[in-house]
């Protein structure tokens, strides 16, 4: 099997040079690597650019509403526990409409991936501020919530109890297949945070800007102390890498 | 002579359907132990054989506060709690006060009152022309109550001996439900005992069980019970009075037939779960009412658009926001007919009483799973809350089926040509049935698209699923009465108890009720409608919402609404005055959908 055969006919509708065609390809790769059927996987996302992916991989796929993937791929996961469910959304969709649901799917650690394509902005809706967006973004039209101290998605799903948490970067490509994979391996919900660039509503090299202000997570880091992870998480650049791990008894 | 209750005119005989029945009430407060008097007496006459059911009214604390029980025992079967009681056993006169409309005494009433209690009876109780009996339910110090004797327990003795039932069964109840409670089981038989050999009490009306011990059931157990036999497999919820009962029933039985059932963090997750269990093919189910309801509409659209089928029962209580949570209303008809944004097919059934739950959450989960679309059950506070005695349910052989996809079936999952009104369902795990379900306008094989044109073919196809299921579900409706009688109600839900027993004491009238609200059986109603020279609708919502959106589907005109807010179910007498008004002089407007017409 081959990560084209988890494509559907469908052609992304994405801007050219959107970092949703990144994600696609790692989680079809890492889909590859794990060697999941077609018929065994299920994906599940809710409305945004980001979540158009649902439809570009070949699985029992569900593009719903806005903000509620999680509690639909919950309701699957738990009457068809064999199917591989890997839930994908926008920061908008995931952390302001559907925040709530978050710490409830930790809470109850489903075995789902969800995979949270953070461009800091409404892609879909056309540029206006998302809880991820930074204070000192420029203002455009339409973006109010920029002067609103933006969230922090990684010490949040870590504070709720989260036992797989990840970042990683919708272009650096191995490293995304990488973690994409090991939480989808995890036996519980892991939480993989998506740095991902939207060229048409954020700033020239906003996707660049993104890498450099990130570095790998440490060598020395213990993924399955939560206090490392919480340091980590803390640190104002982007560690990229598995950040915790809970060990599971 | 008995008094009238204000604002009641007539009081009309008691009308059981043909056996003999009493209605019995105690109201005290919270410690008083007035539910477990009722839940007991209850179960010892399901045990005889004898029917019955059990309404229980609180104060404005839902915990804690003054709280009483209106009991009817029958020898036929019941769906309506009387409205003329036999035997009031009332432990504080001062708590009577919250209960005003749920009692009303009569000429040969029974009332019991506590030897120590020198309040005042309120005068809309009645009166009744036999002595008022006493007995020293409360133990008194200095004047103050002080804990003593268990005050139900003595009351129980007390009905217990006046209907006439053998001391061992009263005994046999309490055992049955305290025995892993040992003490409090011996402390209160001793309390039985002695008050059962003190207690001089007045005989009532012998009701005779025919012998075979019935059921008990909740409306809301009657639901979950329903849901069960028809094959759910998947719960999800979010706990509201007066629905949560499904949910806490299911808990505790669901997962024994191999489902799952899980309280979810909101309304909007709970339908969201059913949804994603539903889309893995499991037949799946969520309970709630109005406040959840409203939260759980935009999941609705979704669930029609993906056609993905899920059964969503609503509890109405009576107001929008918080309302009365536990008061009945039959005011969610608009919302669950035409609640959401966009066009979407759905079903809605109306349930009728304990016994109809069961028929119908097979019927809701039968057209959910072979139409592919959201079906709402709408219950009422004054189901969901009841206790009635039942007998035994349909045994069923077989449970509803989703037509599953295979290999050889169409590959597009919303095909559009042919004259098929749904296409086989993909069940997660088939190879080669993947495909892409959206809320997203979609093409035949699941792309999203805006094409207005298919747009257009979409909603046409979607909504032959309406036609279709009016078709299964003409003959969906209860009638009552002769067929010549000249008077008709048209009525839905709950109304059913009153009603039933109505038109057999009222021969001029005959009633319409039907199980599906959504398609509405217009044929048989117009066929009911025949020779009818008068017509009224009868129903609990201020605005009139049931008389409303029968006009929108039938011509109406000479047909009366009476519509009042909830709160209190309505009663015989009530339904006497109004109809008189109604229907006596054509211009008043008794309804307030009509005065507000009027007003407009
Ligand atoms: C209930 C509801 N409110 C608002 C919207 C409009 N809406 C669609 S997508 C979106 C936000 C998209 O941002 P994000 O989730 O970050 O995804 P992106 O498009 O950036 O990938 C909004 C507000 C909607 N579809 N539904
Ligand atoms: S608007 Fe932004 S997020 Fe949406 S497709 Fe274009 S680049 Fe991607």
């Amino acid at each position: 099997m081959r990560p084209a055969d988890l494509r559907t006919e469908l052609e992304p509708v994405w801007c050219s040079g959107c970092g949703d065609f990144g994600v696609l390809k790692g989680l079809t790769q890492a889909l590859t690597d794990l060697e999941v059927a077609p018929e065994k996987l299920a994906v599940i996302s809710g409305i945004g650019c980001s979540s158009r992916l649902a439809g570009y991989v070949k699985a029992y796929a569900f593009n719903s509403i806005h903000g509620r993937a999680l509690p639909i791929a919950t309701g699957l996961k738990l009457s068809r526990p064999e199917m591989t469910t890997v839930v994908v959304g926008g920061d908008g969709d995931g952390f302001s409409i559907g925040l709530g649901h978050i710490p409830h799917a930790v809470r109850r650690d489903t075995d789902l991936t969800y995979a949270v394509l953070d461009n800091g902005i409404y892609g879909l809706t056309k540029g206006q501020a998302s809880p991820t967006t930074e204070r000192d973004t420029k203002r455009g039209r339409g973006m109010a919530g920029a002067e609103d101290a933006p969230l922090d998605p990684v010490l949040l799903v870590l504070s709720s109890g989260c036992g797989f948490v990840a970042r990683s970067h919708a272009g650096h490509l191995p490293h995304l297949r990488q973690m994409l994979r090991e939480a989808i391996q995890y036996p519980g919900f892991a939480f993989v945070h998506v740095l991902a660039g939207c060229v048409t509503y954020q700033p020239k090299g906003y996707a660049d800007g993104l890498l450099e202000h990130s570095f790998p997570v440490p060598e020395t880091h213990d993924p399955t102390n939560l206090d490392q992870a919480m340091n980590l998480a803390r640190d104002p650049r982007f560690a990229l890498g598995l950040i915790y791990k809970r060990p599971r008894d | 002579m008995s008094t009238t209750a204000p604002g009641v005119t007539t009081h009309t005989p008691q009308t059981a359907a043909t056996g003999r029945s009493l209605v019995i009430a105690v109201a005290g407060s919270g410690g008083d132990g007035v539910a477990l008097l009722g839940d007991l007496l209850l179960s010892i006459a399901a045990h005889q054989g004898l029917y019955g059911m059990l309404v229980q009214s609180y104060g404005p604390q839902i915990r804690g506060g003054e709280s009483a029980v209106v009991l009817r025992l029958s020898e036929t079967e019941v769906a309506y709690e009387g409205d003329q009681t036999d035997l009031l056993v009332c432990f504080r006169t001062s708590d009577l006060k919250r209960f005003r409309g749920s009692m009303h005494l009569h000429e040969q009433s029974v009332l019991v009152l506590d030897s120590g209690d020198e309040g005042e009876l309120p005068e809309w109780l009645g009166t009744t022309s036999r002595e008022i009996m006493r007995y020293p339910f409360a133990t008194r110090a200095a004047g103050v109550e002080v804990a003593g004797e268990p005050k139900n327990m003595m009351a129980l003795a007390l009905i217990a001996k006046a209907l006439g039932w053998a001391p061992e069964l009263a005994e046999r109840a309490l055992e049955e439900r305290f025995a892993h409670r040992p003490h409090l089981l011996s402390a209160d038989v001793k309390a039985y005992r002695a008050a059962w050999v003190q207690l001089q009490v007045p005989a009532m009306t012998r009701l005779t069980g025919h012998g075979l011990p019935l059921e008990v059931e909740t409306g809301n157990e009657a639901v979950a019970h329903g849901a069960l036999a028809a094959g759910l497999r998947f719960f999800a919820g979010y706990p509201i009075t007066p629905s949560s009962e499904v949910m806490e029933t299911l808990l505790d039985e669901l997962p024994a037939a191999g489902g799952t059932v899980v309280q979810a963090e909101d309304e909007i997750a709970a339908l969201g779960m059913v949804v994603g269990a539903s889309f893995g093919g499991v037949p799946s189910m969520t309970a709630t009412s109005g406040p959840g309801l409203s939260l759980m509409t935009e999941m609705m659209g979704l669930a029609s658009m993906a056609e993905i089928p899920a059964v969503i029962v609503d509890c109405q209580r009576a107001g929008p926001a918080t309302g009365m949570p536990s008061r009945t209303e039959q005011s969610d008809l608009f919302h669950a007919v035409y609640g959401g944004h966009g066009d979407f097919p759905r079903a809605v059934l109306g349930v009728f009483d304990v016994v109809h739950a069961h028929t119908l959450m097979y019927k809701a989960f039968a057209l959910a799973e072979d139409y592919q679309l959201p079906v709402l059950v709408l219950s009422d506070a004054y189901v969901a809350q009841r206790r009635q005695i039942r007998g035994a349910t349909p045994a069923r052989s077989t449970v509803p089926r989703r037509w599953r996809w295979t290999s050889d079936d169409s590959p597009a999952r919303f095909k559009l040509k042919g004259d098929q009104v749904v296409t086989p369902f993909r069940v997660p795990g088939t190879p080669g049935g993947t495909y892409l379900a959206a809320g997203i306008e979609h093409t035949e094989d699941g792309t999203p698209t805006s094409d207005t044109n298919m747009h257009q073919r979409m909603n046409e196809r979607r909504f032959r699923k309406l036609p279709a299921i009016a078709l299964d579900t003409a003959d969906w409706v209860r009638t009552f009465g002769a067929a010549d009688a000249p008077r008709g109600i048209i009525a839905w839900g709950s109304m059913y108890g009153l009603l039933r027993e109505w038109v057999l004491a009222h021969p001029e009238y005959r009633v319409f009720l039907p199980e599906i609200l959504l398609p509405f059986p217009l044929d048989a109603l117009a066929a009911w409608r025949k020779g009818l020279s008068e017509t009224v609708t009868l129903e609990l919502s201020h605005q009139g919402q049931f008389h409303r959106y029968l006009s929108s589907l039938t011509d109406m005109s000479g047909v009366r609404s009476i519509a009042r807010s909830g709160g209190l179910p309505m009663s015989a007498p009530e339904l006497a005055t109004l109809l008189s008004a109604t229907l006596s002089s054509a211009l008043s407007p008794t309804s307030a959908a009509a005065a507000e017409k009027e007003a407009s």
